[in-house]
């Protein structure tokens, strides 16, 4: 009970020293801006976006068709009688003489005929929708059916190709034959609710949506599943995804203010009252952050309600506010002065907005997606279906990188931590050397890389994710080399600090232990939490190179003791200039272990 | 104002972002980003129009037909992206669970000049790559089809569009659009924004830390600082666009006017500094300072995207070399905004500077 109402005190004067200590009109004047940007909105959605007007020349013989490409403002449209326009095409990028376009053999040309056959499309729908007729204009209705295939995400990573197996007879299914209905072969609905679908997708050539048309060829949201086949192309969930900006957009902005709490703390020793009050650190912290946790999950719920969405959006929106929150902690204990703080944190910010922005593009096409929490959100606002275990997948490591960061955090949170000048680097590794037992080094150890698995299978996720469109070798190799790089660093980061930090203690029975140690945590944790989650992604190719090492059980750990040796031998025999080199000697272990099994698999 | 004094704080700022080594992470973030713009294209080419990538387009995909005969059936075969079998189809969709299979087509009994629609059941697998791969190649056909059904029901349709014939495409021009249009006036105003944050830092700090009354106590003048500390952020915005145009460069996308470019990034950038700076000095406290300067930014960027002619087109039209002689017309009334606001700054900064003087 004590620590709670600790707790409750805290957040109440950090409530009200923020308010005390924004001066006076900062309030006021964020009120006037969010108005201002509220018209500011309606304007540009009035006016559009002129971020791309005029980049076409166009030259048109005929007013008709000139009138018509005219309303797309990225073309400068000419009309110029026919000889004009020929003796002088090298002006243009298109040209449209009699009804026929010709561009000229560039890039810019060739795009300019992509974005005139979109605008044409677009206008042939809009004629054709407004045909008494529709079914006339519109003959030909799919109704696609997605059938779960057994074999998922493993097969075409690992380069088979559904059945390439020539042959004329057709093929025989191995299992027990479904019996699937006969499709009916009319429409579920009406001609007048096909057209308003038809109307609607019309509607959505908005600016905002050209955006999305230069990434995906056109496309719009069908009646269900019934679409017309210029309707048929995957969609890129174009719409939840600024959705998903408009979520974490107001969390970055918030983990901004917790950032900059922790920081005033320690700037000119401020926080000092606050350490000698007689209460837990755990407190202190957890005061501090719960008015920021309250006003970001309120602020989610807010924007939730507002749009209709399912509450359920939250579910998977809370291991990101915690994750945000952990990592402003972390950010604003270890910043020296502002200017580092903004870099950091807009470095922190880019990289865990691409973690969770790029893999959500692939919600409707790929399992990769599901790395990311804010795919759930998506499928959530399109109405799929998500189970608990993919819940689990997505944010596992979200919910243990925070976990784990707070730890930190809390060992930390102390007058000698707090206000030393020190490095960034140095820093960091005070803060690892702060959270581990001076008296069980060998224990910290275990634990710390055990616990740095969270944060190895983020950044090697992350990596997969940016590999992961190379071309089959490059993208392998990369892997590879970056998996084991990272790996390597994660493993010698705590033998470093006990080394830092009296290099006395690496005797060669030391070193033996501390190795050892390191290897069993490493492993266990590794184990531990693909049993947990990562399942899907171990089975493909991808997977069996970052986490090889979960075969057979000795294997691994033999290679994960040989690699660390390798460090904190060279740290041992050359000091600290052969940090480095020795990272790179142990990698290049690493790597030839993985190689080696790879070729035996690919054989 | 003495030009020496603003180069001894240039000087500081500088030697500050060095020691702190915080420029190693904008070099660092700026390499980030380029890599995952890079990602972002060549990622949505491949997923979403798969088509684009040549290696495969060599291999025949395994379809089942199921139903009725209809010329759908003579495309598909014709088609050399498919290799067509006529299946029940209970055991053809049991074999596309089985990935013996890439899709199903059922065709039920319609006639072809019917009064209602033809509804086709197509049968893929979820959440595949082929399977999407499979769905743009059928698209191709599917849409002859169609255009043919429509050939059959002509004469009830009342109005035709205005014709127009394309010359077929022939892939490439993808993202010509997302990289003029969009990338590149993103990128090189993104130091824009990073400098004006950068300078609310720098003053801030001063205020913070208390460490401007060190300051005071040498010859350098409260604005002569303020300038100084501005002129530091706004040497950053060229040098970083310029990286970012090299980069650009390097991964052979040619820019029409580079030094057009610079020119305009430069000038434009100079009025967010300004009014960073502008902010700073009126809050004096980082947080409140950066909450309100990031929320005007937003407003403000939203605002001038809305306006035709905007520095940002004019930066795209820069680049695909569309620029006409409006360009100089922009910069002069860039450079008036700018002038304006560092008359603003000047004066501003002096009353501080007094009433600090004054105690």
């Amino acid at each position: 009970m004590g620590a709670l109402s600790d707790i409750a005190t805290i957040a109440r004067w950090e409530v009200k020293r923020t308010l005390t200590q924004m001066s006076r009109d900062t309030l006021p004047l964020a009120v006037i801006l969010f108005v201002l940007l509220v018209i500011v909105m309606g304007f540009a959605a009035q006016s559009g976006m002129h971020l791309q007007d005029g980049i076409y020349t166009i030259g048109v013989d005929d007013p008709v068709v000139a009138q018509l490409i005219a309303s797309d403002n990225r073309y400068s449209v000419y009309q110029l009688d026919r000889d004009t326009l020929w003796n002088n095409y090298r002006a243009f990028d298109a040209i449209i003489v009699r009804g026929h376009v010709w561009a000229i053999d560039t890039d810019k040309g060739r795009a300019a005929v992509k974005t005139l056959e979109r605008d044409y499309a677009k206008y042939t729908a809009s004629v054709y929708n407004r045909q008494e007729d529709l079914f006339a204009a519109y003959p030909l209705w799919i109704d696609t059916q997605y059938v779960k295939s057994e074999l998922n995400f493993t097969a075409t990573q690992s380069g088979q190709y559904v059945s390439s197996r020539p042959g004329n007879a057709p093929p025989v299914p191995e299992g027990e034959v479904i019996r699937i209905p006969t499709p009916s072969p009319t429409l579920e609905f009406s001609k007048e609710e096909l057209r308003s679908g038809l109307t609607r997708t019309e509607a959505a050539n908005t600016q905002i949506s050209r955006y999305t048309e230069m990434l995906s060829p056109s496309s719009g949201p069908g009646l269900g599943t019934f679409k017309t086949p210029s309707q048929l192309a995957p969609p890129l969930p174009f719409d939840s995804i600024i959705l998903i900006f408009v979520f974490i957009f107001p969390l970055y902005f918030s983990s901004q203010f917790f950032m900059m709490s922790i920081m005033n703390e320690r700037i000119e020793r401020k926080g000092e009252l606050l350490l000698s009050a007689p209460v837990a650190n755990t407190s202190i912290i957890l005061g501090k952050m719960l008015p920021y946790l309250v006003m970001m999950l309120a602020l989610s719920a807010a924007l939730t309600l507002y749009i209709k969405a399912p509450l359920t959006i939250i579910l998977p929106l809370v291991p990101v506010i915690l994750f945000f929150l952990a990592n402003a902690l972390a950010i604003g204990m270890v910043s020296r002065s502002f200017k580092e703080l903004s870099f950091i944190s807009i470095f922190f910010s880019t990289v865990a907005t691409s973690y969770l922005f790029f893999p959500s593009i692939f919600a409707n096409v790929h399992v990769i997606a599901m790395i990311s929490p804010l795919t759930l959100i998506i499928f959530t606002l399109q109405g799929t279906a998500w189970t608990a275990t993919d819940y689990l997948f997505s944010t596992a490591l979200f919910w243990l990188t925070a976990a784990v960061l707070f730890y930190i955090a809390v060992q930390n949170f102390n007058e000698e931590r707090l206000f030393s000048e020190h490095g960034l680097l140095t820093r960091i590794r005070e803060f690892i050397a702060g959270s581990m037992r001076e008296d069980h080094p060998f224990l910290s150890l275990f634990l710390l890389s055990a616990f740095t698995i969270p944060f190895v299978f983020m950044i090697q996720l992350m990596c997969l994710v940016l590999f992961f469109n190379l071309p089959m070798p490059y993208s392998l190799i990369l892997l590879i080399l970056f998996g084991a790089a990272i790996e390597e660093v994660a493993k010698a980061v705590g033998i470093y600090t006990l080394y830092m930090k009296d290099p006395a203690f690496l005797s060669w029975k030391n070193l033996v232990l501390a190795c050892g140690a390191t290897a069993i945590g490493f492993l266990i944790g590794e184990k531990l939490l693909l049993f947990v989650t990562l399942s899907q992604i171990t089975e493909s190719i991808f997977g069996s190179i970052l986490f090889l090492s979960l075969g057979v059980l000795w294997i691994p750990l033999l290679l994960h003791f040989g690699a660390t040796a390798v460090f904190a031998v060279s740290l041992k025999v050359g000091g600290v200039k052969w940090r480095i080199a020795g990272l790179l000697f142990a990698t290049l272990v690493h790597c030839l272990y993985n190689l080696y099994f790879i070729m035996g698999w690919l054989k | 104002m003495k030009a020496k004094h603003v180069k001894i704080i240039v000087k500081k700022e500088f030697r500050g972002l060095l020691s702190e080594r915080t420029i190693l992470l904008a070099i660092l973030l700026q390499l980030f980003v380029a890599l995952f713009s890079s990602f972002l294209m060549v990622g949505l080419t491949s997923m979403y129009d798969p088509s684009s990538l040549s290696k495969y387009s060599r291999f025949r995909y395994n379809v089942a037909y199921a139903g009725n005969d209809s010329s759908l059936n003579d495309y598909l075969i014709l088609s050399r992206d498919f290799r067509v079998y006529s299946m029940d189809l209970s055991p053809a969709v049991t074999a596309l669970k089985e990935r013996k299979l890439a899709a199903v087509i059922y065709v039920p009994d319609t006639r072809p000049d019917a009064e209602g629609p033809v509804k086709i059941t197509l049968y893929t697998l979820q959440n595949d790559l082929q399977g999407t791969i499979v769905n743009v190649k059928l698209k191709d056909i599917f849409l002859t089809y169609e255009k043919e059904l429509r050939y059959v029901r002509q004469d009830r349709i009342t109005e035709e569009p205005v014709p127009l014939t394309l010359p077929a495409t022939s892939g490439g021009g993808d993202f010509y659009e997302f990289v003029y249009g969009l990338l590149i006036p993103l990128l090189v105003f993104m130091p824009a924004i990073i400098a004006s944050a950068l300078v609310i830092d720098l003053i801030t700090e001063e205020y913070q830390h208390e460490t401007l009354e060190t300051l005071i106590s040498t010859p350098v003048t409260f604005t002569e600082m303020v300038w100084g500390k501005v002129i530091a952020c706004e040497l950053l915005v060229p040098i970083q666009a310029g990286a970012w145009l090299f980069l650009l460069l390097i991964n052979g996308i040619a820019i029409a006017n580079v030094p057009g470019i610079f020119l305009q990034v430069t000038a434009a950038s100079f009025i967010p500094i300004v009014i960073g700076a502008l902010t700073a000095l009126h809050y004096r406290e980082r947080t409140a300072a950066q909450f309100i300067f990031s929320t005007a930014l937003v407003v403000a960027i939203l605002f001038v995207l809305a306006l035709p002619a905007n520095p940002l087109n004019l930066v795209t039209r820069l680049a695909v070399g569309e620029a006409g002689a409006d360009q100089w017309l922009i910069l002069a009334g860039v450079v008036a905004v700018g002038v304006l606001l560092s008359v603003l700054l000047n004066r501003y900064a002096d009353k501080v500077g007094r009433e600090r003087l004054a105690g």
